[in-house]
């Protein structure tokens, strides 16, 4: 028998078992289309998470420092420091959050507060946005953080020199106080002082704005909390932060490896003139970032082995159908047989049978895979997540390979048999 | 000789207490172009004699030379040939594939001789037409009554022009009129191309209309018309008696 002419006979056999080629197939498709989900989705994941770190600035060092007697000054001796090892170190900036809850207002608006606006008709109460974070640092803040500016100007080491009260404004703070007007050069009134103005920072979380009151999207809400900031000269934190010492720095170093030797440097240079006046704590945030990539892989794995779980189990409604179906199979080879056919033309015919079905089968699967996965990853991540060539290639491969498996095991056993047994089979 | 059968035995759970012989020595010779009708009671051993005769099977002893070649020591391969080229059969349950229609269903045995698709073509339609569904060959085993799935068997079994025909209680289930037009096919057949038939059946009404009489119990061979000028009247008369 020729293969066109077995492949011309598996074709036949599929259009005229239309259940259960179909039944069949929607094994290939249902195993083939969660591991591509399932598998895309854990790595769009670990995608966002190492977005997210990038965007929080690699290779930032964390430094805790602070003297009780206020004897030594230190964001002057670390920035001093941090000049003499440049070669480790692109910049260093006082970064303290003020605890204290700061009323900014400009005109009617006040943020973080919950106003009473008259709208004509009568008074609505309209909470006007998230409470903003506001830092106290230098004119490094920016390199530090990942921060660009996008209009006006930053603080300057003239601002911090002579504590201005100026500040620079992140994006969504800025659109929340000024919305259509441009902040540059206005006076904002915070704890009813007077503050310029001076500058706003690019957006980082993608330009958004919106928040998720659930919190289950904790990268969403964490990205536009970046934008939600103030930053102020440090040499303010007298009159902002009740007259407690700036305490917390961060160093941005050049890379990770500049990270790790800088930590280790500023770290005992800091002991060094600290003494037991004060403490010092310095940490690496690549540290962080490697446990967390530790836990990503755990993850995936995890998402990996439900994904092969899946993948088994459309294995087993393939076997199943073909269970199933083993009797009439086994009546149908038995005819086959007694008619004349060999061995040999039977497994080929249901080997390619098997074949057409799961490559069909595994087509659909994919484009299915593919549509979930852009669903997915547009619902449950925010992102526009396609499925990656290897694990659709990988699980393309293995299910059909299942698909044969199954497909062909009971034709092979049933062709060994005398045709007379397998006409018998009921 | 065409079929020499030598002492064949059929034996299924050999030497235990649940031991059967469904055929116990049967020795049986058929010439080419012959018209045979194995008889018996439903348990005889005339299926399991059928089997054997048609390379379904293989006899657990004796000897089986068809037209010269010892059946017995063949390969697989070689017997699904002999099967395709040297036999053709009916069923009494048709054995059609339901999944194809009667055109395919009739094509299958020339496509696994190696036919080319055009000399197929004319021999699927002429074998159609011998068993008069040449105007259904497009429909399917289940669009088509007991009597048209049987002739479309019959024209499965002759497509290849193999030189024996053999049907196992091929009227089996259908009624007596359709029963009869079946029976007049496969005297057609052996009278007009030559065709051994080797018909089984447990009606003797169907094997009276045969040349020749071999009655099978036990899964031993009791009479033979070749050998007893009597048998043929005999069955004739119970044929009659019984319908």
């Amino acid at each position: 028998m020729k293969f066109t002419q077995a492949f011309k006979m598996a074709a036949k056999s599929i259009a005229g078992n239309k259940v259960r080629s179909a039944l069949t197939m929607l094994g290939v498709i249902i195993g083939l289309a969660a591991v591509i989900i399932l598998v895309s989705y854990a790595q769009g994941q670990n995608q966002a998470m190492r977005e997210y770190y990038e965007s929080m600035g690699q290779n930032t060092i964390d430094v805790n420092a602070y003297v009780y007697d206020g004897s030594i000054d230190i964001p002057t001796e670390l920035s001093n420091y941090c000049q003499s090892i440049s070669q480790y170190v692109e910049g260093v900036t006082p970064n303290s959050t003020i605890w204290s809850d700061l009323t900014i207002q400009y005109g009617v608006h006040t943020l973080g507060e919950t106003q009473e606006i008259d709208m004509g008709g009568g008074m609505i109460m309209i909470d006007t946005s998230q409470r903003p974070t506001s830092y106290l640092a230098s004119d490094q803040f920016a390199v530090c953080n990942n921060y660009t500016l996008a209009k006006g100007r930053d603080i300057s080491f003239m601002d911090i020199k002579a504590s201005n009260q100026v500040c620079v404004l992140g994006a969504a703070v800025a659109q929340n106080l000024f919305g259509m007007i441009d902040p540059i050069g206005k006076e904002i009134d915070i704890n009813g002082m007077p503050f310029n103005v001076i500058g706003v920072y690019k957006a980082k979380g993608n330009g958004v704005t919106e928040y998720n009151d659930e919190g289950d999207n904790w990268q969403e809400v964490s990205m536009s909390q970046m934008d939600n900031i103030l930053v102020f000269p440090y040499t303010l934190n007298r009159i902002l932060n009740n007259n407690s010492s700036v305490d917390q720095y961060t160093v941005k170093a050049k890379d990770s490896d500049s990270a790790k030797i800088a930590a280790t440097l500023i770290k005992s240079y800091l002991t060094s003139i600290v003494g037991d006046m004060g403490w010092v704590d310095v940490y690496n945030q690549g540290v962080y970032q490697e446990e967390e990539d530790e836990a990503n892989k755990l993850q995936e794995m995890f998402l990996g082995g439900i994904a092969a779980i899946s993948l088994l189990v459309g294995g087993v409604g393939i076997m199943n159908i073909m269970l199933v179906t083993v009797t009439e199979r086994t009546r149908e080879i038995g005819i086959r047989k007694a008619i004349g056919a060999e061995r040999r033309s039977i497994i080929i015919q249901f080997l390619i049978e098997a074949a057409m079905i799961c490559g069909i089968g595994g087509i659909i699967g994919i484009i299915v895979g593919y549509l979930g996965t852009l669903i997915v990853g547009k619902l449950f991540l925010n992102i526009v997540l396609i499925p990656g060539t290897g694990i659709t290639v990988g699980a393309f491969a293995i299910s059909v390979a299942l698909g044969l498996i199954f497909g062909l095991y009971p034709a092979a056993k049933a062709s060994k048999l005398q045709p007379v047994e397998a006409l018998r089979a009921d | 000789m065409l079929i020499d059968l030598k002492d064949i035995y059929k034996i299924y759970n050999e030497g235990l207490e649940s031991e059967v012989r469904a055929l116990d020595g049967v020795s049986l010779q058929i010439d080419r172009g012959e018209f045979v009708a194995i008889v018996g009671a439903s348990g005889s051993g005339k299926s399991t004699l059928m089997n054997i005769l048609g390379c379904l099977d293989i006899p657990t002893y004796g000897g089986y030379e068809l037209d010269g070649t010892d059946v017995t020591e063949l390969s697989d391969r070689e017997l699904a040939r002999i099967r395709n080229r040297e036999i053709g059969f009916v069923f009494q349950g048709y054995n059609l594939i339901s999944a194809l229609n009667a055109y395919e269903n009739v094509e299958l045995p020339l496509i696994y001789r190696g036919v080319g698709p055009f000399k197929r073509e004319g021999m699927v339609m002429e074998a159609l037409a011998k068993v008069k569904m040449d105007d259904r060959s497009q429909h399917r085993p289940s669009e088509m009554s007991g009597g048209q799935q049987q002739r479309v068997a019959i024209a499965r079994a002759i497509a290849a022009r193999p030189p024996i025909i053999m049907a196992d209680e091929p009227t089996g289930a259908l009624d007596s009129r359709t029963g009869r037009h079946v029976l007049e096919i496969l005297h057609t057949l052996h009278e007009e191309e030559g065709t051994t038939v080797i018909l089984i059946t447990h009606d003797n009404s169907i094997a009276a209309t045969a040349h020749r009489i071999v009655r099978i119990s036990d899964g031993k061979i009791v009479a033979d018309s070749k050998d007893d000028k009597n048998l043929q009247a005999q069955v004739a008369k119970e044929g009659g008696a019984g319908a």
